[in-house]
């Protein structure tokens, strides 16, 4: 049987240390500047043009009329419907407990976009006394799809094959802003 | 009793010759902190502020969101580009920011009521201002004409501001040629 080795180590070389403190004066000083510039609060944002008055020329040159889709909110009920009655108003009643029904309202919008692949366009008529909270939870609904979502085929006119639509209707238009009925 | 020399005092705190600060722990800490700080730093494009006492609403919506010219609706006020415009009638319960009210004095509105006078000037004047700068600008367009202006303004509200006093400000943004809005929200967490 072997003898164990010795653990014994005689050794001349001097012992390196790092000198870590220049590293940590970089760190620290890197730390501080990172936190004091960086955003910890991530906004996002829901954009919407201010509408235009379209002249009696320009709606001439139209050969159709457009679905111009509208949601206005009543007190007790949000409609869908289009002023040149390219589908039937859908009325979708307040929840019980009060409060719009946006799986509902989501789902007829949902329908609307099958029928209709190439609208993205939306007016949205809400009323006075809607609130900024109410306003940004329809238009996330009226915007975005769902991942339940059927998905909704769109034809790229530019390279000919057909994409799944990335948003629903995208382009809100406060309808009301410059006038007109709450 | 008697107190103790210099010397003793001094010998009490002195440190021993071969003691050496264990950084390595240190250094792990800092270069995991400093990972994720440069991580979360990419994704924080804006130098957008909110203010207290505001509530943001929560949005689905993933869009980033640029810088441009910012109106805060507080319960107290407007402010615009970080200058106070116009003040809401204050009461005993919407001090503080409990229970808002977001209502205009009557010597503040013109136009039917529908237009803010003080930040109708305000804006007009942060539009020429940022015309100015267009036109100084060495960025042209294909004819050699300063760019056009955006006309973007982000609009950061609290959660209970109603729809009458956001078109009031819309209204007069609109009037003073903004042309898009851009609603802020705080981004929903990621599930």
């Amino acid at each position: 049987m072997l003898k164990r080795p010795s653990t014994r180590r005689r050794s001349t070389a001097p012992e390196i240390q790092l000198n870590l403190v220049p590293m940590l004066d970089a760190l620290v000083t890197m730390i501080s500047f990172l936190m004091f510039t960086m955003a910890f609060l991530s906004f996002t944002m829901i954009e919407s043009p201010i509408p235009m008055v379209s002249s009696q020329e320009n709606e001439a040159k139209l050969k159709e009329p457009p679905l111009q889709l509208t949601l206005t909110i009543k007190d007790s009920e949000v409609t869908l419907w289009s002023p040149f009655d390219h589908i039937q108003p859908v009325s979708i009643p307040n929840k019980p407990e009060g409060g719009i029904d946006l799986l509902k309202m989501h789902e007829a919008l949902v329908g609307i976009k099958q029928k209709f692949p190439h609208e993205n366009q939306i007016a949205f008529v809400p009323k006075g006394g809607t609130t900024y909270d109410d306003i940004v939870q329809i238009l996330d609904s009226v915007r975005n799809f769902d991942k339940t979502d059927p998905p909704v085929a769109v034809l790229n006119e530019k390279t000919g094959v057909s994409e799944q639509a990335k948003q629903l209707f995208g382009d809100v238009i406060f309808a009301n802003l410059l006038g007109g009925e709450e | 009793m008697a107190s103790r020399s210099i010397r003793q005092r001094r010998g009490r705190h002195k440190i021993h010759k071969d003691f050496e600060l264990q950084l390595t722990s240190m250094m792990d800490i800092l270069v995991i902190i400093l990972v994720f700080l440069l991580k979360s730093y990419s994704a924080s494009t804006n130098s957008f502020a909110t203010v207290r006492g505001i509530q943001l609403p929560i949005s689905k919506t993933t869009e980033m969101t640029p810088d441009s010219l910012l109106l805060i609706v507080t319960p107290e006020a407007i402010t615009f580009e970080n200058q106070r415009i116009v003040e809401f009638v204050q009461t005993a319960d919407s001090v503080g920011g409990t229970s808002p009210r977001y209502e205009f004095k009557a010597e503040d509105l013109d136009e039917n009521g529908m237009r803010i006078a003080k930040l109708y000037d305000a804006l007009n004047r942060a539009r020429d201002k940022a015309e100015l700068l267009r036109q100084k600008s060495p960025a042209r367009d294909a004819n050699g004409q300063p760019l056009p202006w955006d006309g973007i303004m982000a609009i950061q509200a609290d959660k209970r501001v109603r729809y009458d006093t956001l078109r009031k400000i819309m209204y007069t943004a609109g009037a003073a040629q903004f042309k898009i809005f851009r609603l802020l929200a705080m981004r929903q967490p990621q599930s």
